[in-house]
């Protein structure tokens, strides 16, 4: 179990079948992945150093996965509020981020039962006029409070 | 990688749920209280360099993507408390010329109650 960070939302305890959570987008730049590598602790150059990112056959720095899932989870227990617990929480890497790029997380209720709510999740970024997904079949498994 | 090292597990080692850490991954995602689920990764990269270091594991992280990952909490963490991380190597897989490594890492409290089990599934991209 996991108590998510309250920021007044409410609806992981009124959640419904089909809900869409509200969507968080942000823009990631690289003073974000250089203040996330400090915090998180994955220092690897990839997500630092440009030239070394160009010398492994990117185009420049990319975002870390956990960075894309960090961004998530935020999208998620904004909405979930307090009185809910994580239990879960997985995501598939499925596509880089780039510095300046736009990210979008949202998720779709699931299932809701005997106080569980288990919530679809991803990540989806525009590119080039189609949308890529940096986090593919997450899933969010939470348990609230008022019915447990 | 060496498929022989499936099953290794490495010596347990200690990390602090340091509230200052805390704040600050808190602040990279914008959030104002508790500590982030995705924090756990906090303590999976204190270990990380004993399992990429390994040479019977023989991994070059240089080619290294992280292709999923997977958190189960049993309880939150608390900011303060320190934890007992153990790392055990999953499985090792090749398809051609790329890797696929999953490490478990179960992150334990003082009475050696399970806390939360993190599950990475790291990619080594063909040389």
């Amino acid at each position: 179990m996991y108590r998510p960070i309250a920021d007044g939302g409410t609806g992981a305890v009124s959640a419904t079948v089909g809900e869409e959570l509200p969507e968080l987008r942000r823009v990631v730049t690289a003073a974000d992945v250089a203040a996330y590598a400090e915090a998180g602790g994955d220092r690897n150059p990839l997500h630092l150093d440009e030239a070394f990112a160009r010398s492994v056959g990117f185009d420049g720095v990319i975002a870390h996965g956990m960075f894309t899932m960090g961004h998530m989870a935020a999208a998620v227990t904004t909405w979930a509020g307090e009185d809910a617990v994580i239990e879960r929480i997985t995501a598939q890497f499925r596509a880089p981020v780039s510095m300046g790029e736009e990210i979008r997380a949202g998720g779709t209720v699931r299932a809701v039962e005997n106080g569980v709510v288990i919530i679809d999740t991803w990540v989806s970024v525009e590119r080039g006029g189609t949308t890529e997904w940096p986090i593919k079949k997450g899933v969010v498994v939470l348990r609230t409070s008022a019915n447990s | 990688m060496n498929p022989a090292a499936e099953g290794t597990v490495y010596p347990d080692v200690p990390f602090v749920v340091d509230p200052a850490r805390v704040a600050a991954f808190r602040k990279v995602f914008g959030v104002s209280d508790g500590v982030p689920p995705t924090f756990v990764t906090a303590a999976e990269f204190t270990v990380f360099p004993h399992v990429i270091g390994d040479p019977a594991l023989g991994l070059d992280f240089s080619r290294v993507l992280h292709g999923s990952q997977e958190y189960v909490y049993e309880r939150p963490l608390r900011e303060g408390e320190t934890l007992r991380v153990r790392a055990r190597i999953d499985s090792i897989r090749h398809k051609g010329d790329t890797g696929f490594l999953t490490v478990v890492m179960e992150l334990r409290d003082d009475e050696d109650r399970l806390v939360c089990t993190a599950r990475s599934q790291m990619v080594e991209r063909a040389p």
